[in-house]
């Protein structure tokens, strides 16, 4: 029993570390003063809600452009990896265990790395600056975590249910949506998930394939943080954050719900 | 296969083709340049002499140590602290529900957000500083440790393991708590010590889950840009932000240098995934190949 007492001490600490600082950046976001070595604000504001709201960047234009990349990225990267994984575990193809390592790729090559050296080309697709070439870039970093996460549900699904559907009858896309889909769901979400939270953090890939141009909350924080604005800094944190879990938070509670009526 | 199959087999792999292909074309663009191959600018011939320059410069080599020490002792010191938080979930059964929200809450964190947090706790007004204060151990913000911003970096590697510690420690639940919960308490039945059996039992076989994650965070903080641009010294520079601060010089015909700086670090991270795949394939047959991370 001693152990276990060891053990939530640990995860006490942990959480302890964990949350300080998200409590700490919630109280800047109202901070007005908070002078050496006060342990709490002296004045509180709300000129950062306005300053946020009616400033020079305009945050619902920001916070569009960023939550429609990161939809686009979730969905087509968790299209690509379930094609992928219908490819290697359902139809076996060949060469299916070059696929697997392959798939890790970009994950061995760092995204700084990728992104300078794909610019050239970016330039030559004519698709730099645009959103087209920023979501190319972001699927390539977020694609390593949909291939795997589709394999893994696709193969513990197996094709078994979708073979009785055809034989009964159904057609392979019918079969497919019948019998699979429903199996594979949690999956899904999950990839799309974790490629929305991925595309939603970038900010050196962005930079690059953007030019600029495409503004996400990434690109906006940066400055603040830089120019010591920490009340700005904080608040544009919160509202990144905050946009971020909502999203991880109703996807992880749909997941929640398919697997009870799943058992 | 059927005809039929084959078609639709290959055409549900084309688009993972494509993506692959242009990692590939960015990859073999690094390397084309970086050996000075650049017609446009009548660059034909191929050298190595980019990279020889490169790194006879002594603040590329400064740099490529910051870079491969931060990322050395962040992803360790992550690995540590992520092992030892899955296992207190795991022992403490807590593998699902709010604990676990908590911990899942860094990894959702992004990178920028996350030298925000640095600053704020550890920055010489931080709130640290501050306790420090109100504990009587400093008089004045200027006596306490200036961790941010340094040579030595440690800002930049407290950030990364604040958040890649969590993200070990949930890779390898999984795993972790598979293992325990059949071969650790099999061992603690037979009279093993809860200790003992996580030591012999549960550690080793939850070690392919948990050196896979050190060798994505490895990688990643070798390669990150965010946390040293805003947490890092002046000089000297972590590499990624070196090479980067190369790859804007409007001067094009100084893209090799660059490039070669790219080359130089794909280069060590392949070795780095490398190492990992030899030292993965003898813990295998140690482990018998009974489990797969």
């Amino acid at each position: 029993m001693k152990d276990r007492k060891a053990m939530n001490a640990v995860l006490l600490i942990t959480a302890l570390i964990i949350l300080l600082p998200v409590i700490v950046i919630l109280i800047w976001t109202v901070t007005a003063r908070w002078p050496w070595p006060g342990l709490l604000p002296e004045n509180y504001t709300l000129r950062t809600v306005k300053e946020m709201l009616f400033g020079s960047n305009s945050l619902i234009e920001i916070l569009i452009s960023s939550v429609v990349l990161a939809t686009l990225v979730a969905i087509i990267g968790t299209v690509i990896g379930l094609m992928t994984a219908r490819a290697t575990e359902i139809y076996r193809i060949r060469g299916r265990h070059v696929v697997g390592t392959a798939a890790l790729l970009p994950l061995i090559v760092p995204g700084t790395v990728f992104a300078m050296g794909i610019q050239v080309l970016l330039i030559r697709m004519h698709i730099n600056d645009t959103i087209a070439g920023v979501v190319l870039v972001h699927l390539v970093v977020a694609l390593p975590y949909c291939v795997t996460i589709m394999m893994d549900v696709t193969a513990a699904a197996g094709d078994s249910l979708e073979e009785q559907a055809s034989v009964l009858g159904a057609g392979p896309l019918r079969s497919f949506i019948d019998a699979s889909l429903p199996q594979i769901m949690p999956g899904i979400l999950s990839s799309a998930s974790m490629a929305y939270i991925i595309s939603y953090s970038q900010y050196f890939t962005t930079l690059l394939a953007g030019g600029g141009k495409i503004k996400t909350l990434a690109l906006v924080l940066v400055p603040y943080i830089q120019s010591g604005d920490r009340a700005l800094a904080s608040i544009y944190s919160t509202v990144f954050v905050g946009s971020a879990l909502i999203v991880f938070f109703l996807l992880e509670a749909a997941i929640h719900r398919l697997m009870k009526t799943e058992s | 296969m059927r005809k039929r199959d084959r078609i639709v087999s290959a055409l549900l792999i084309t688009p993972f083709m494509l993506v692959t292909a242009l990692v590939l074309a960015a990859i073999l663009n690094i390397m084309v340049q970086s050996l000075g191959y650049m017609p446009v600018f009548d660059l034909y011939d191929i050298t190595l002499k980019y990279y020889i320059e490169t790194l006879r410069r002594p603040e590329v080599v400064q740099s490529l140590a910051v870079s491969l020490k931060v990322s050395a002792l962040s992803s360790a010191a992550a690995a540590a602290a992520g092992t030892l938080i899955c296992a207190a979930l795991v022992r403490t059964r807590k593998t699902r529900g709010a604990m676990l929200y908590t911990v899942r809450l860094p990894i959702l964190v992004p990178h920028t957000v996350v030298a925000l947090f640095t600053v704020a706790m550890l920055s010489q007004t931080g709130l640290f500083a501050r306790l420090a204060y109100a504990g009587g151990m400093i008089s004045d913000y200027t006596e306490f440790p200036a961790i941010l911003y340094g040579t030595g970096y440690f800002g930049v590697i407290i950030a990364y393991v604040w958040k890649e510690a969590p993200f070990i420690a949930y890779f390898s639940l999984a795993l972790m708590s598979g293992v325990s919960e059949t071969l650790g308490e099999a061992a603690e039945n037979l009279g093993a010590t809860p200790f003992k059996s996580f030591m012999h039992i549960t550690l080793p076989l939850s070690l392919p889950a948990i050196a896979k994650g050190f060798l994505i965070v490895l990688i990643f903080s070798f390669g990150g840009y965010e946390l040293p641009m805003l947490l890092g010294a002046t000089l000297p520079k972590a590499f990624p932000v070196y090479t980067y601060i190369e790859f804007l010089k409007p001067d094009f015909r100084l893209r090799p240098y660059s490039m070669a700086m790219n080359g130089i670090t794909l280069i060590l991270s392949l070795m780095m995934a490398l190492i990992y795949a030899v030292c993965m394939k003898r813990l295998m047959k140690k482990l018998g190949g009974g489990y797969e991370g």
